[in-house]
């Protein structure tokens, strides 16, 4: 019998060995999701053991097949025909059944969606891509360090013009100062101050304004050039580079110290990365491209579209969304041709992150634009020397209590998420603090940066063998950033933790015979 | 002019998906990170793997793309109905369809499943107009549509109890099957105007229609054509659109239908001509495989087609990522929704590859000596790695391991000759289990894998630990597949334990049949007792013990100044080798390696276990020995990579030249009872005494005849009784000149011994056993390897007939 909670009883009647009459009962859940035979075998041994030999298991399984098969379809039809009787009762609501699921099928079946061809930026990074990889590559280098160079020159223009107004109007108010209750008041000190500060901006302004210009002019310029010269390349040329291909990295730059290792992770299977711990500053990672006379460039754009990212994460404390201060002043050195510039970049993530938090209805006004410690937000750019994407990883320790933190903690939450994003945008090289802050500072004595030097390592490590899972990009290689200020003895005592933190590969030993 | 390429058709395609992704950091009940829906669903799909109908297309693979994309590969026979629906006007060839598509949901019912996928361009006619289902699992592999984004099916032939929330009736493809039918035979297409939403009200909106099939003929102005059909067929495709769901026929009801069965050969599949290529006469997997080894690459073909579009990553990184999961400013890409569009992969390469193959070979005649033509000799001498990946020597193998495998168990001789030269992967499970002596007899159905027990929580906590790098062992279908067969080993032996480590035992056998748990289940039942018996009891230190002790006497007997060095640092093998040999290296090892090394252990008894431990220490030799206690711990608490070939080679070659009395262990199955001259008993105490191992008479007697130069013979008694009685050509050294403390060969004061002993295997015979013993000792502490001692010291051989003595 059909009970509601969907099972039934399943009675067998059979003749026992001796002659008796003999019943067996055994409930069936339905729908029925099991294998017969096992069921049959249950049974069975509630049977005595005379009757398997009397192979009365044949005729149980095809009893109880039958049975499971009659009933199975009787309940999924009950259940079906039920459906659509709710369905034709007047008061069915399948207005939002149909949204539903005509919205379902424009969303997610390339059949039925509205077609979007590819976005400007896609074209570019077509075209860009293809050129970076063509005989025109030089040219393009040759192009953007002009271009690079306009802009500096502005920008040192404009410091050297801001410095000279600045010290010209720091005499003229020393002048005032010193003449302060003889012929001048304090009135006239605060007209003046006023003055100064409006002739101040003004020449900022003036020269930020001409910087704007010149940018856009020059991405404009650029771009356009950049798919002119496809078409013009391409007319006699099909092979390219597909997007998306491994590219790799040379570092030319040489910070104060660095060790490297290869490492093994993983319990059988066994997945080979490299480790890189050096100290450096962060802004040296991200430096000015064409600056000096470096590959830089060369790396940096034949790595853009490819799916080896570079990546470097960046502390930054919490509230409003704001980069590193050098870093923001290294990515307008010169102009961004690939993305928006940097000031914007950050504009729109602060908009986005409102979005964010307003879809949040517990959060209230005041924390609406704010972002908490271990979130991160992600800046793109094709004119820094080693970093195409940069993850701002939200920490708040204080600069002169080092405190102290454990795998929980919401930072080191955020460096997994920032690998597991790394993952699954193919960044392979990323480079993490390794001891969550970018400067040395009185109070880190040499047991707390071991203690922090540890944890950071053993959580990486953690999170890498996980990320083997997480079925993206493998992270090729790790560097580990220590503060520049660093003194050689620690250095050598961190970089000796990595091969008893990860499992330093073995070398191999060729063996003359 | 160029050279004419073949044409061959291929049946062989590929479609794309991708699964849906997990939102924010999610974790299972058990704790554990979310399995990702791409390998749920690759290990749910290969069931599909073993479903073979005339009416269905045969699944062939599973791929896993990165960034959980999924591609699956299988059959595809012939042209899709929508393109050939000019030829299907007459009522013969529409009924022919009818009855072929009912067929093969029949089928599938009877797998106890459901299609939902059900549309024209997924009925494909061959030339025989035969019907075969195209992509029909992809509502069960992905459990009902649960580990993708977008819907299954083609809204049009939706019936409406499907929009309204029904899964798993079969009832519903009935309905999508009278849909088709019905567009068939009033020869238009249903609403093809129609925006979505209108087509879901229209559809919704007939649940409350009687006469479906009338009412659309009415719609379309095709009320004459209905009007004019024969009235069964009719009445038949009325029942099938039926919006009572118990009212609707099930596909065997349509099969048995009268309207088909007084006319059955008509309708009935007919099977098309062989075709003239030998190569696609083979069945499908073997040609997929080899199409693969030839060069064969699906992601590649399917790039070429632009269904897999590589899009620059840099564009697609978020704005900002928060710590609860929320990720802003990332836009999804159209190239990421459910594309239906079909690639063939074509056979050329194959085809080209295979030309030279002569047509003998596809049948090979393994009963006829006459006849033998040994293929692909030759290849022997290259390594395996290059053999496994060569495309006419694989062809060879796998055409002369199916045509063995179909003999088995008559052929079982014959296959374990073949096996030794190698395995072709493609069939490795089924070999393997041929080498096991399994004969598959339905026996492990009635085996109890449901019934909770007090292991089933240790069994529980070890499966999501077991090879999880794997796909397919991953997967949600492997830990069930997993579980039911540790329980069923478990329940099946009640004089065992469950010891952890039965799990990495247990996965290559699954691995390996992973759709017939059957054979991995009757595989590891006869693998246990033949290389780790009573390893599973409840108290197996004494076999584990004993298992050691003669593991330390082999690495003294091959590597004696390895075995000085790790004894003097007291690095045992109780501290690493135990997860070794309870796993047979199934624990430390990646599958990948695992299966060459087995494919070596299968075929050798169980001593051969032990050399595979040797040759690992020999190949960490030098690490080991300028390593001292911690740093030998540390090595070996991750073991680091291996290089397997290279070991495997070691290990045999040990494995062949060690007479095989002197891996005697008394914990094994003994098939033969041990004769007068063979070694029997000795006691763990004895064992763990002694630093060499012993050597039975009857091993010595068959060296001494027929490998003479193979042994030399230290014999330790005092020189007159030598000189009365002895071997020929042994080596007198009275136990009473040996200064046991001055380690050098040259203190013994026979010259050129090093020389002398070198390569030889060095049996020590005396009448004091315990001399024999310290001699040992002494030998190896000098670096002389192959050290053993005769069982039963000098006077066993005194009843050796014929006699090996000589005297004077």
């Amino acid at each position: 019998m059909l009970s509601d909670n969907g099972t039934v009883d399943f009675v067998y009647k059979y003749t026992n060995h001796d002659g008796t009459e003999k019943t067996i009962e055994e409930k069936i859940e339905l729908p029925f999701d099991g294998d017969v035979g096992e069921l049959v075998n249950k049974m069975m041994n509630e049977m005595e053991p005379m009757m398997r030999y009397l192979d009365a298991d044949v005729e149980l399984k095809e009893a109880l097949g039958n049975f499971i098969r009659k009933k199975n379809q009787e309940f999924l039809d009950s259940r079906d025909d039920a459906l659509i009787e709710k369905a034709r009762r007047p008061d069915a609501d399948l207005e939002a059944l149909i949204k539903e699921t005509e919205k379902l099928y424009k969303e997610e079946l390339l059949q039925f969606a509205d077609r979007i061809g590819p976005t400007d930026e896609e074209i570019f990074a077509q075209s860009f891509h293809r050129l970076v990889h063509s005989s025109s590559l030089p040219e393009i280098l040759v192009k953007e360090k002009g271009y690079a160079k306009t802009v500096a020159d502005l920008i040192n223009r404009m410091d050297t013009e801001v410095e000279a107004l600045n010290s010209e109007q720091q005499e003229e108010m020393d002048k005032k100062i010193n003449q302060l209750d003889i012929s001048t008041t304090s009135e006239d000190i605060n007209k003046l101050l006023a003055h100064q500060y409006t002739t101040h901006n003004f020449v900022r302004k003036k020269f930020e304004s001409e910087l704007e210009a010149i940018h856009s002019h020059q991405r404009n310029e650029y771009r356009e050039w950049i798919t002119g010269q496809v078409s013009k390349v391409f007319q006699t040329s099909r092979v390219a580079t597909p997007l998306g291909n491994r590219s790799s990295m040379f570092v030319t730059q040489t910070p104060s110290m660095e060790e490297s290792f290869t490492i093994h992770l993983g319990s059988q299977l066994k997945h080979m990365h490299n480790i890189r711990i050096l100290s450096a500053d962060v802004t040296d990672l991200c430096s000015p491209l064409h600056a000096d006379e470096s590959l830089g460039g060369l790396n940096m754009a034949l790595g853009l579209y490819s799916s080896s990212l570079c990546g470097v994460v960046v502390l930054t404390p919490s509230g409003q969304v704001a980069a590193n201060k050098k870093i923001v002043k290294n990515a307008n050195m010169s102009t961004e041709f690939h993305f928006d510039q940097i000031d914007d970049q950050l504009e729109k993530i602060q908009t986005e992150v409102k979005n964010l938090n307003t879809q949040d209805a517990a959060s209230n006004e005041k924390s609406i634009s704010k972002l908490k410690t271990g979130d991160f937000f992600i800046t793109k750019h094709s004119n820094l020397s080693q970093s195409h994407v940069i993850f701002h990883l939200i920490s708040d320790e204080p600069f002169n209590s080092p405190s102290e933190i454990n795998s929980r903690h919401p930072v080191i939450l955020g460096l997994r998420n920032i690998l597991k994003t790394a993952s699954k945008h193919d960044v392979t090289m990323l480079t993490i603090p390794a001891l969550l802050r970018h400067e040395m500072s009185e109070d880190m004595t040499v047991s707390w940066c071991m203690r922090r030097a540890e944890l950071v390592f053993k959580c990486a490590k953690g999170f890498m063998i996980e990320s083997a899972s997480w079925g993206g990009a493998e992270l090729s290689t790790l560097q580990l950033l220590l503060p520049r200020e660093i003194s050689e003895e620690l250095f050598t005592t961190l970089a000796g933790m990595v091969p008893h933190v990860f499992r330093v590969a073995n070398p191999k030993i060729l063996e003359s015979k | 002019m160029s050279p004419c390429v073949t044409k061959v058709n291929s049946n062989l395609a590929a479609v794309t998906f991708f699964a849906k992704t997990h939102a924010g950091d999610v974790c299972g009940s058990n704790g554990l990170p979310l399995t990702p829906n791409s390998i749920a669903i690759l290990g749910r799909a290969q069931y599909l793997k073993t479903i073979e109908h005339p009416n269905l297309c045969e699944y062939l693979d599973i791929i896993r793309g990165k960034h959980e994309r999924t591609i699956i590969v299988s059959e595809y026979a012939g042209a899709p109905l929508d393109e050939k629906i000019k030829i299907c006007n007459d009522v013969k060839t529409i009924l022919r369809i009818f009855y072929q598509v009912a067929e093969g949901l029949n089928e599938i019912n009877d797998h106890g499943f459901a299609c939902h996928n059900l549309e024209p361009s997924n009925i494909l006619l061959d030339s025989q107009n035969n019907v075969k289902l195209f992509n029909y699992g992809l509502f069960y592999m992905t459990k009902q549509g649960e580990y993708v984004s977008f819907p299954i099916g083609n809204i049009r032939y939706l019936p409406p109890e499907r929009l309204l929330g029904s899964q798993n009736n079969i009832k519903s493809d009935v309905w999508s099957l009278g849909m088709i039918i019905a567009e068939l035979f009033l020869e238009c297409q249903f609403w093809s105007s129609l925006k979505i939403s209108n087509i879901i009200r229209k559809i919704l909106s007939l649940s409350n229609v009687s006469k479906v099939f009338e009412k659309i003929a009415r719609e379309h102005n095709c009320f004459e054509k209905y009007d004019n059909l024969n009235s069964d067929v009719r009445e038949l495709i009325e029942r099938c659109l039926s919006t009572s769901i118990s009212s609707r026929p099930m596909p065997n009801d349509i099969i048995n239908n009268k309207l088909f069965q007084e006319n059955i050969e008509t309708y009935a599949y007919k099977a098309p001509p062989k075709p003239e290529q030998l190569l696609l006469r083979c069945p499908l997997k073997q040609v997929y495989y080899l199409w693969q080894l030839a060069g064969g690459d699906v992601q590649t073909e399917l790039k070429k087609e632009g269904l897999i579009r590589s899009e620059a990553p840099i564009l697609s990184m978020p704005k900002i990522v928060c710590l609860n999961g929320k990720i802003g400013g990332s836009k999804r890409s159209q190239s990421h929704l459910a594309d239906n569009r079909i690639v063939i992969l074509r056979l050329n390469n194959l085809v080209e590859r295979l030309r030279k193959v002569p047509s003998m070979a596809y049948f090979p005649l393994i009963h006829s000596p006459k006849f033998a033509v040994h293929y692909g000799a030759g290849m022997e001498q290259l390594p395996l790695v290059i053999r496994e990946r060569d495309t006419e020597y694989q062809f060879y193998r796998v055409m002369l391991f199916s045509r063995m495998l179909k003999g088995y168990p008559f052929t079982r001789d014959m296959i374990i000759k073949e096996a030794q030269i190698d395995i072709p992967p493609l069939l490795r499970g089924a070999v393997w289990a041929c080498l096991l002596d399994v004969i598959e007899d339905g026996s492990y159905e009635r085996i109890d894998k449901v019934t909770p027990t007090s292991t089933d929580r240790q069994i529980e906590v070890d499966i999501p630990r077991c090879h999880q790098y794997d796909e397919l062992l991953s997967s949600p279908e492997g830990h069930r597949k997993l579980k039911r067969l540790l329980k069923a080993w478990v329940a099946s032996h009640p004089q065992y334990v469950y010891w952890q480590g039965l799990d990495s035992l247990t996965a290559p056998f699954l691995y390996l049949n992973f759709n017939n748990e059957e054979r991995a289940f009757l595989s590891l039942y006869k693998f246990i007792p033949k290389y780790l018996h009573w390893f599973f009891l409840k108290d197996n230190s004494a076999v584990i013990k004993e298992y050691l002790c003669k593991f330390s006497q082999l690495t003294a007997y091959h590597e004696p100044v390895l075995a000085k060095h790790l004894n003097s640092i007291s690095f045992i093998p109780e501290l690493f080798a135990i997860p070794w040999f309870l796993t047979m290296f199934s624990h430390v090892f990646p599958l990948h390696k695992i299966i060459h090394l087995w494919d070596k252990l299968m075929l050798g008894d169980n001593s051969y276990p032990l050399f595979i431990g040797i040759s690992v220490l020999k190949q960490l030799k030098s690490t080991l020995m300028s390593s001292g206690f911690n740093e030998c711990i540390l090595l070996f608490s991750d073991l680091p990579d291996i290089v397997m070939e290279t070991c495997v080679v070691e290990s045999q070659k040990m494995y062949s030249v060690t007479p095989k009395s002197i891996c005697y262990r008394k914990n094994v199955l003994h098939e033969v009872d041990p004769g007068e001259f063979d070694i029997s008993d000795i006691s763990l105490s004895e064992l763990q005494g002694e630093v060499s191992p012993r050597i039975s008479a009857n091993d010595l007697i068959d060296l001494i005849f027929n490998g003479k130069d193979a042994v030399v013979i230290l014999d330790l008694r005092g020189s007159l009784e030598f000189s009365r009685m002895r071997v020929a050509g042994s080596i007198n050294i009275p136990f009473t000149t040996v200064l046991l403390g001055d380690t050098r060969l040259e203190s013994l004061g026979v010259p050129n011994l090093e020389s002398i002993l070198a390569d030889k295997i060095v049996v020590i015979v005396s009448v004091v056993h315990e001399n024999a013993v310290l001699f040992s000792k002494f030998l190896i502490d000098c670096g002389v390897s192959r050290v053993c001692v005769l069982h039963q010291g000098f006077n066993i051989l005194h009843a050796v007939v014929p006699s090996v003595l000589v005297s004077t």
